[in-house]
């Protein structure tokens, strides 16, 4: 089953969604519209570009330090958390057990997350991406 | 460090998988830490990491206020918690402390719900 809607499946999961890396596409199901979606998936996008910069500089202080490449982020709100793992991401309820269950499904689907996440993130700066990048 | 300190984050690692926990000032300077035997992280990057995670708690509360007002939704403010999950471990934080877990054995609810109290 589609990661999305085995999340949709589970109660208590308000949103899901997919974003591509590049920015340019997007795709979700749950209570959102279209144009919230799209905010959404740009700021999922933003955020992992940023974790994503903070660990590379974390990771040339300590050589394998465990935190590259990063797999997701996750927002606690006081009702609501956003769980973003890879390009995938989902708007839940702070329920009993739905954060874990939800992280442990999001893990196990999207799997572990590449060393050429940041390449991807900056495909369309153009040029020679991973030169200026590594 | 303080005992007050040290009985806290010593409470902090005993949460599942728990690597390292951590108090840091408002502007992110590491103040206190306890690394469990073994692990290779170090006071350094847990300094760095404090810093990323003040700046990153700062993000996610303007990108709640902003989310709210846009939207219209609620229930994503005040933040109560923000974890970068790394490809072997996480780190978990809200207001100044902060708790590095292993991700095999992480429970991301109790780790929240440790660093409310």
């Amino acid at each position: 089953m589609h990661i999305v809607k085995q999340l949709m499946a589970i109660p208590g999961v308000i949103a899901a969604g997919e974003y591509a890396y590049r920015g340019d596409r997007f795709s979700y199901q749950g209570a959102l519209t279209d144009e919230f979606a799209r905010m959404a998936s740009i700021l999922c996008r933003a955020n992992t570009l940023s974790v994503n910069m903070q660990a590379e500089i974390l990771d040339s202080f300590s050589e394998s330090c465990g935190c590259r490449p990063v797999q997701g982020w996750i927002v606690r709100g006081a009702q609501v958390t956003v769980c973003a793992v890879g390009n995938y991401f989902s708007f839940i309820e702070n329920r009993d057990d739905l954060l874990n269950d939800v992280m442990t499904i999001m893990r196990a689907k999207v799997g572990d997350v590449q060393d050429d996440l940041l390449v991807n993130l900056y495909a369309r700066l153009g040029g020679n991406t991973k030169e200026a990048l590594y | 460090m303080k005992g007050e300190d040290k009985m806290d984050l010593q409470k902090m690692m005993d949460l599942p998988g728990a690597l390292a926990a951590f108090t840091y000032a408002d502007k992110g300077d590491l103040q206190s830490h306890v690394l469990r035997e073994g692990t290779e992280l170090t006071p350094q990057v847990l300094d760095l990491l404090a810093r990323s995670c003040v700046a990153n708690l700062a993000i996610a509360g303007m990108e709640a206020r902003g989310w709210e007002a846009l939207t219209g939704q609620s229930g994503f403010q005040p933040i109560k918690g923000f974890s970068v999950v790394g490809l072997e471990w996480s780190v978990v934080v809200n207001g100044n402390c902060g708790v590095v877990v292993r991700n095999r054995d992480a429970d991301y609810e109790a780790t929240f719900d440790a660093l409310q109290a």
